[in-house]
């Protein structure tokens, strides 16, 4: 098929929405996973000082039970084994002995219980409250014995985590736009396949089909669907075809059947009354001809069944060929006719530009007034191919309709034709792909433009 | 085609008067028998002898067999396809000339007959004359024919020289468009012959659809001012339902 003008590719604003929420659902999975990281991490950390804070309680018992409240005073007292650790605090109070506290002014008021509980505690050297777990055991003599372990740690771990969470997002951001934009472009380059397969068909290249895979997501059904669809446009146009050779066949025998009974008619009468009946059956039969003739020809235009016979061609020269068939014509019928022609070189089929250029200088000359003008130029990478003339124009409302096919106005219908002659245009443009603008000439008759993309 | 006749055409040319110069034997290859009777008895009235084959086997059959100045051949037959049927005959070295007539019109179907070995095309439906006119022009036994290759063409006292590009009628110089020379030159190469308008267009012009209007009369008519108006002989004539011939009768 004809030349394609390719769709001009693009992040379309649904495109970019879908990127964005593939950003922020990747964004926020990433930001779930470290939160997660972080409680589990906590937890870990704080059953370890749960576990150590048994294990300084449980010395200091074992230390009871082997010496009495003297050997644990002097436990605590030189810091010895576990007590060591300068976030350790011990405090022993009641009993048969006075009471003892190590590395802390003030001991927290908590009930005895089998697991360490957070409170806040003041150290010796600090000013400030800060956060321990502590553990209180009531002895066999009545004395209560507390254990804590200050928080630090917790605190380090909490300073270090938001560093090391500050460079976990800057990673999961990238990683987030990477995979945002690469899924954007492989969507978007797996749609505009299809819709490239979609536009073969508008063309007329029924004969397309599409890869299929075997994977079987939304692409492959859609693909499957397209090439069904394609086969079925394929077939229904081969059905046309069919009828409409059929129909050819069908109509045009008998109106040659009709012209040859005419000829042989006009070639045995000489009363002039006859001779103008016939005369006029006759005109009336190379009408129907002609109308038959270019509405299959439209037709195979349309189906896109058309041979491609598209040469390198300046379509000043194709129109200054027209134009001197045509100038005698317009002489007689008193319509000056004006060329204004630049080159203009496209790839097109000269026949069928200059039958839809007959068709618009006979068009204007039927319903245009008194001058024609025709003109060629490149405009904005196009063919630019201009009939105007300065009779009086079709309004604005009627204009889509004269494109279609055997749609004639009011004020055509006392002249001969099918009205078919702009839906031949029309379909010569779409072959082309380019289209027929109709619009008013600057000296307010119609203006018929055909565009061809080069 | 319109069939207009122009303003002082030499009007109707009976078809007794040029009857004899035709003459010669056809054969018609078409399945629809009314057609077929229609432009049967068309050529018999100009005086060919006309054999029949209804379907492309029988064609086939008698077109290899006998010697013919013309076979006009139907493009959709039963049993065998007319353009099978053309191909089968240029294989077998049977150079008589062809015409396709079809009820398939357009430019690829005429560009796939001509490339089947056919000497001419002419779609569906057709006027007789417009057969005759190109039958004509295949068995070239028009009057006083003159030779492609001549470089000098006469008719009467109108001469064209197509090396000077000189038109001269008597001792009168006639100065033409280029397109008007072309025109006459291919009137001139078929004098005698019934030249159409559909002719005129592809030959002269390159267009192989059909204007619709009488552009080709007013080219003619143009023409014809600048070689008959003032002469007491006129050469151009029109052949009303046909086209025009060029002649010195």
């Amino acid at each position: 098929m004809f030349g394609r003008a390719m769709h001009q590719r693009r992040l379309s604003p649904t495109m970019l929405r879908l990127v964005a929420a593939v950003f922020v659902l990747q964004l926020l999975s990433s930001a779930a996973a470290i939160f997660f990281l972080r409680t589990q991490m906590l937890d870990v950390v704080r059953a370890d000082r749960e576990d150590q804070v048994i294990d300084v309680r449980d010395d200091l018992l074992a230390a009871f039970y082997s010496g009495g409240r003297e050997s644990l005073d002097d436990f605590i007292r030189d810091q010895r084994g576990s007590v060591a650790d300068p976030g350790v605090f011990v405090a022993l109070a009641g009993g048969s002995a006075p009471a003892l506290t190590s590395n802390i002014d003030f001991v927290p008021a908590i009930a005895p219980g089998p697991r360490p509980q957070s409170v806040l505690v003041r150290r010796g050297d600090s000013a400030t409250d800060q956060e321990a777990l502590v553990l209180a055991t009531t002895l066999p003599d009545g004395a209560k014995l507390t254990v804590g372990l200050m928080g630090a740690s917790e605190r380090r771990f909490n300073l270090a985590f938001a560093a090391a969470i500050g460079l976990t997002i800057a990673v999961a951001v990238a990683l987030a736009l990477l995979s945002a934009v690469v899924l954007g472009v492989a969507i978007s380059s797996r749609t505009h396949e299809i819709a490239q397969a979609a536009e073969e068909l508008a063309a007329g290249n029924f004969g397309m089909r599409l890869a299929e895979g075997q994977s079987g997501d939304g692409f492959d059904h859609l693909r499957l669907q397209m090439n069904q669809m394609a086969e079925r446009i394929a077939s229904l146009v081969a059905e046309l075809g069919a009828v409409s050779g059929a129909l050819a066949h069908d109509l045009r025998s008998p109106v040659t059947r009709l012209s040859a009974a005419i000829d042989t008619a006009l070639a045995r009468v000489d009363e002039p009354g006859a001779i103008e009946a016939l005369q006029a059956a006759r005109a009336d039969a190379d009408g129907l001809r002609a109308m038959l003739e270019t509405a299959l020809e439209i037709s195979r235009l349309e189906g896109g069944t058309a041979q491609d016979r598209r040469v390198s061609l300046d379509l000043a020269a194709v129109v200054a060929d027209m134009a001197e068939l045509y100038e005698p014509l317009a002489e007689q019928s008193g319509v000056t006719m004006t060329l204004d022609l630049a080159p203009a070189w496209i790839m097109a089929d000269r026949e069928l530009i200059s039958r839809a250029l007959a068709n618009a200088i006979d068009n204007a000359l039927k319903y245009g007034g008194t001058a024609i003008t025709l003109r060629t130029c490149v405009a904005e990478g196009e063919a630019v191919l201009e009939v105007a003339d300065n009779g009086p124009g079709i309004a604005p409302e009627d204009r889509p309709r004269v494109i279609e096919r055997f749609v004639r106005l009011d004020n055509a219908r006392t002249l001969p034709g099918g009205g078919l002659g702009l839906s031949m245009v029309n379909a010569v443009a779409r072959l082309h792909r380019g289209r027929l603008e109709l619009g008013e000439a600057a000296g307010g008759g119609l203006s018929l433009t055909l565009h061809l993309p080069r | 085609m319109v069939p207009t006749p122009c303003p002082g055409s030499g009007g109707k040319i009976n078809s007794l008067s040029w009857k004899w110069l035709v003459a010669g034997r056809i054969l018609l290859v078409e399945d629809d028998p009314q057609i077929g009777d229609y432009i049967a008895r068309g050529f018999a009235e100009e005086g060919y002898t006309v054999d029949r084959a209804e379907n492309g086997r029988d064609g086939l059959f008698l077109a290899t067999d006998s010697q013919f100045d013309v076979v006009v051949l139907d493009r959709m037959l039963p049993g065998m396809d007319g353009l099978a049927v053309l191909k089968a005959l240029r294989a077998a070295e049977v150079e008589t000339p062809v015409i396709v007539l079809s009820a398939l019109g357009s430019t690829d179907d005429r560009v796939a007959g001509l490339t089947a070995g056919a000497d001419d095309y002419l779609g569906k439906p057709f006027s007789f004359a417009e057969l005759l006119a190109r039958v004509q022009a295949l068995t070239r036994r028009g009057t006083g024919r003159q030779k492609a290759q001549d470089t000098v063409l006469r008719c009467a006292d109108l001469e064209l020289d197509r090396l000077t590009r000189q038109v001269k009628r008597g001792t009168r110089k006639i100065t033409l468009q280029p397109r008007e020379f072309r025109l006459l030159e291919y009137m001139l190469l078929h004098q005698g012959e019934v030249v159409t308008r559909t002719m005129l267009l592809e030959a002269v012009w390159d267009y192989h659809f059909d204007p619709g209007t009488n552009v080709i009369d007013v080219h003619i008519s143009r023409l014809r001012r600048k070689i008959d108006d003032g002469e007491e002989q006129a050469l151009f004539h029109t052949v009303r339902g046909a086209g025009y011939r060029m002649a010195a009768d």
